[in-house]
């Protein structure tokens, strides 16, 4: 597991409008090179925000990217 | 002689469409009902006439993400920019609107900043992190349309570990009040997050909140019980979900012993809202 690694990618998945738009058509092209495990390779080629979120990537960001965030809903009882 | 004349910490997603949408009706009636309390707040804090509002806030890896994480930070400098987010989704929507720029009470961050360095606390300081709704959203939900008070914001590291213990936030409350103390100015404090959300910061727990570690929580605060606060550690607060209980630490240090008014709590799953004002004037 690398942390940084995730969470630097997350990171600039959120803030870097450019790149963002790149990962979106052609992930593999935008996560050539970057440091990642199989797993997390894949796992970002998924969107697996909760996949993600057990790899090391901090639950602000898995919920908070443009575009790919996980919205987790349930019903609260009155 | 300068005085802290206003002290409250709330939860910081102020925002019932956000609310709704992550848990329906109930979400935005409660988040609503809080709201109201926070406004409240808002009047008797600029009843009080005070020259700067000092923010315990967390970042949410916005302003240092991650070529450095500083344990506890100050934002000095003349001005702060709200943080700005492209297709801003949820908890980050709430930014929408807001003005972009605050004028921050620079001397005030200066002496805590420096004094602090004198004191042993080995603080970062920014000139340029943006602030998120951690800081905001309770800002602009106590002054409304009225001007904003000039600002003192100050970053704890609630969720990257390891994060500095409550003790040490503590600790550095105590710092703030020294501060305020031999300053000329009436200085409102306030703390923001939580209460009890997300626990150990796992996606298959949002939803999950502590309801029996947040009471305990409050009933310390009311019966001005700081030392087993002075106790927890952080695994206690991943576990509970309570990590932006740090930022209340810091403000608890600052007005230990006094005792808190609890102003509104309200049971969520998603999050257990909450507004509390301590007795200070």
């Amino acid at each position: 597991m690398s942390r940084y690694e995730v969470n630097s990618l997350l990171y600039r998945l959120k803030k870097d409008r450019v790149f963002r738009a790149r990962f979106n058509a052609d992930p593999d092209g935008a996560l050539a090179g970057l440091d990642l495990t199989d797993g997390e390779r894949a796992a970002f080629r998924a969107r697996d925000m909760e996949r993600i979120n057990a790899l090391g990537g901090y639950l602000h960001l898995v919920m908070s990217v443009p575009g790919m965030a996980a919205h987790v809903t349930h019903t609260e009882p009155e | 002689m300068g005085k802290i004349v206003f002290a409250a910490a709330m939860s910081h997603v102020l925002d019932p469409d956000y609310y709704q949408a992550a848990c329906g009706l109930t979400g935005r009636r409660k988040v609503e009902a809080c709201m109201a309390e926070i406004e409240k707040l808002g009047e008797t804090f600029l009843a009080r006439r005070p020259d700067a509002l000092i923010v315990v806030a967390d970042d949410h890896l916005n302003a240092f993400s991650f070529n450095a994480v500083p344990a506890i930070c100050v934002r000095i400098g003349r001005y702060v920019n709200r943080m700005i987010q492209d297709d801003a989704e949820a908890f980050d929507k709430v930014l929408d609107g807001m003005p972009e720029r605050y004028t921050l009470h620079e001397e005030l961050a200066n002496r805590i900043l420096e004094d602090g360095l004198g004191a042993g606390f080995d603080l970062a300081l920014s000139w340029e992190a943006p602030i998120d709704h951690a800081f905001l959203s309770p800002v602009m939900t106590m002054h409304g349309a009225r001007p904003v008070t000039p600002l003192v914001p100050i970053w704890i590291n609630c969720f990257v570990a390891p994060q500095p213990t409550p003790a040490r936030c503590f600790a550095f409350g105590r710092h703030i009040a020294r501060v305020v103390a031999t300053s000329p100015w009436n200085v409102g404090l306030i703390a923001t997050g939580g209460l009890s959300h997300f626990p150990e910061l796992r996606l298959p727990r949002v939803g999950e909140s502590d309801v029996v570690f947040d009471q305990k929580l409050l009933g310390w605060l009311a019966e001005g019980e700081h030392e087993p606060l002075r106790s927890l550690t952080p695994a206690e607060l991943d576990k509970a979900g309570e990590h932006e209980f740090l930022n209340w630490m810091t403000l608890i240090g600052a007005v230990t012993p006094a005792r808190a008014d609890v102003r509104y709590f309200g049971e969520l799953g998603r999050i257990n809202l909450a507004a509390v004002e301590w007795r200070v004037a």
